[in-house]
């Protein structure tokens, strides 16, 4: 039950950061293109107990869960996308591009499919040197689309790279659904036709997907070998559009997320598509409240 | 000794040194399949040669993963323009890579790419200036010409931490190297040679032009007319400034620029001259006629006498 509370609590200090950074873009604070990945806490918990201290860890424009969980703190995070000296990155890089090498994340790419190939190379550099270590690499089922992800998986096959794909999906590409564009791709045949393993995760259950990530970052250490993992997630804050039908935000604040209404308890909708739910089946609604409260406090603190 | 022997010589030379260098291309290392270039290369044990796959712009992105992490990668690549696929990873990786706080210090990147200026490879042949995908992103890059400028650029920039291009020509790839001796100077670490000096006129060549300007030098000089020779190598950080302080003395200008495009080198160096005193000015360009998406002879030629008549 302790581990259970420490997944919580780190999902919470994720979801409430990001709930105030959507408060700060809703009044207009930002002149960077920020990502909100509200719903997406699970995963991020997940990578982020599973990685080692040699490990890298490849972004995409949605980094902010991974950001967030990686460094375990806001200030310097928010004021990387106020452009300030005080930033993660000096003010330098905003959020699309968002990185901290000092805990493994050594590139976030902006452009849709362009960080596969580049997470290839960083583990082929690792394999030269004979580093143990692996190279996870984030994107989302858009990028699935382009050219690159499948060359990268060829590429990553053929030379025996320790990589592991983390496919997002949360069935969205910029504001609209994925169906609405084009067809289904099966990951898992794209993955099969260069004999690449794969693993779908889905329901937020954060102890869960830790033990899939460890056993697949074991399997990719020890078979020299890259793997895919497809995570089902469901990016919240989606809301319906004048002409009836769901749209999501791609960048930008999300309206129907609001810090008086979601606060305390973070939970933005009761089921499994959030991953704050999800927890709080198990641990009870008081008890999230209660840590909810706590990690507002500690932020609020960080803040002043 | 051919351009492209020469050349390959020096690659074999400069790969073997470092200890984790990754070669690698779509069929190098495999006899001629690159016209003669990569052939029989050799790395050290903590190194690869990857017959890659075809690929472009993900081979571009690994080779900067591979320089984001410590190692040192060439990508040796059959024809400039098929990296083209890869110009999302020129502009958006080099400048995502370029703006971090914490830039990678050891590791290395450089494509090594042969410039179709043949004209035989037909609609590919109109994208021949090397300067084209230096302007996109302010890379580095370095055209090789002769053997002087060979000789520099291979052994400073291969591993050189940090990503460039090196541009190679196809046009001269089998025809005897050109030794032109020691430069005077070499500027801005190889942006640009200087190869004679002389007070009558200053003579400025770009792109893969230094065939014909070397040519038009010695007419200068048969003439009685004694000119500085500068080659512009490189089109981006170029620093004018010796150049400029030449042409202050000899107040006669000859730029030669054998690029298709209509953004050209040569026009930067002119615009830097706007409102100075000069007597003459002679440029010498490509003239596009209604043949220029054919396979056809892409030599540039030059009217040497007419030259020498408007410069005198």
């Amino acid at each position: 039950m302790e581990e259970l509370e420490k997944e919580a609590e780190e999902m919470m200090r994720i979801r409430l950061s990001q709930i105030l950074i959507n408060e700060e873009y809703k009044a207009g604070r930002f002149k960077v293109p920020v990502h909100l990945a509200l719903g997406h806490e699970a995963i991020a918990v997940a990578l982020n107990w599973v990685l080692e201290d040699n490990d890298r860890l490849i972004l995409s424009h949605r980094n902010m869960a991974y950001n967030l969980a990686r460094l375990g703190k806001l200030r310097p995070i928010l004021d990387e996308y106020l452009l300030k000296l005080t930033g993660l990155s000096g003010g330098k890089l905003g959020s699309m591009n968002l990185i901290n090498p000092a805990r493994g994340i050594i590139y976030s790419s902006s452009i849709l499919g362009n960080n596969f190939p580049v997470a290839v190379g960083v583990a082929m550099a690792d394999k030269i040197s004979g580093r143990e270590c692996v190279t996870f690499v984030l994107g989302g089922d858009g990028s699935t689309e382009e050219g690159s992800f499948y060359e990268s998986l060829v590429m990553a096959k053929t030379l025996g790279v320790k990589l592991i794909f983390l496919v997002e999906n949360n069935e969205w590409s910029l504001g609209t659904h994925i169906l609405e564009r084009r067809c289904q791709i099966d990951i898992q045949k794209m993955t099969g036709s260069v004999d690449i393993p794969y693993f779908k995760i889905k329901d937020n259950h954060v102890h869960k997907y830790f033990e899939i990530l460890a056993n697949v970052r074991e399997s990719a250490l020890r078979e020299s070998n890259p793997i895919c993992v497809e995570v089902m997630v469901k990016t919240l804050g989606d809301r319906k559009a004048d002409d009836g039908h769901y749209i999501n935000y791609h960048a930008g604040p999300t309206p129907s997320v609001d810090v008086t209404k979601h606060f305390p308890g973070g939970i933005l909708r009761e089921n499994e598509e959030d991953p704050i739910f999800v927890v709080s089946r198990e641990l009870g609604k008081e008890k999230i409240l209660e840590i909810s409260r706590n990690v507002m406090k500690e932020l609020k603190r960080e803040l002043t | 000794m051919k351009y492209i022997e020469h050349l390959n010589n020096l690659i074999k030379t400069e790969v073997v040194k470092p200890e984790h260098a990754v070669l690698f291309g779509q069929n190098i290392n495999a006899g001629s399949c690159l016209g003669g270039l990569t052939k029989g290369m050799a790395v050290k044990p903590g190194g690869r040669i990857i017959n890659s796959t075809n690929s472009e712009n993900s081979l571009v992105g690994f080779g900067f993963g591979l320089m984001l992490n410590g190692a040192q990668g060439v990508f040796f690549m059959k024809q400039m323009d098929f990296l083209l696929l890869g110009i999302d990873q020129l502009v958006n990786t080099y400048n995502i890579i370029r703006s971090a706080k914490h830039q990678p210090k050891e590791g290395s990147f450089t494509v090594v790419a042969t410039v179709v200026d043949s004209g035989y490879e037909g609609p590919q042949s109109s994208l021949n200036n090397f300067a084209d995908f230096c302007s996109v992103a302010r890379i580095p890059g370095f055209a090789v010409t002769n053997r002087a400028d060979a000789d520099y650029i291979f052994s400073k920039h291969l591993f050189r931490s940090g990503f460039r291009v090196i541009g190679l020509s196809q046009r001269l790839g089998k025809t005897e190297i050109i030794d032109p001796g020691e430069p005077v100077k070499v500027f801005g670490d190889g942006t640009i040679f200087q190869y004679s000096k002389g007070e009558d006129a200053t003579l400025v060549s770009f792109n893969f032009s230094f065939p014909q300007a070397q040519s038009l030098n010695e007419a200068l000089k048969k003439a009685g007319i004694n000119a500085d020779h500068f080659n512009v190598n490189s089109a981006v950080a170029t620093d004018w400034f010796p150049i400029l302080e030449r042409v202050s003395r000899t107040k006669k200008i000859i730029v030669v620029d054998d690029s298709k495009s209509v953004h050209i080198s040569a026009d930067s160096l002119l615009a830097e001259l706007t409102g100075k005193p000069i007597e003459k000015k002679v440029v010498i360009k490509r003239k596009i006629n209604e043949n220029w998406l054919y396979p056809v002879s892409d030599v540039f030629e030059i009217d040497e006498k007419k030259v020498i008549e408007e410069i005198k």
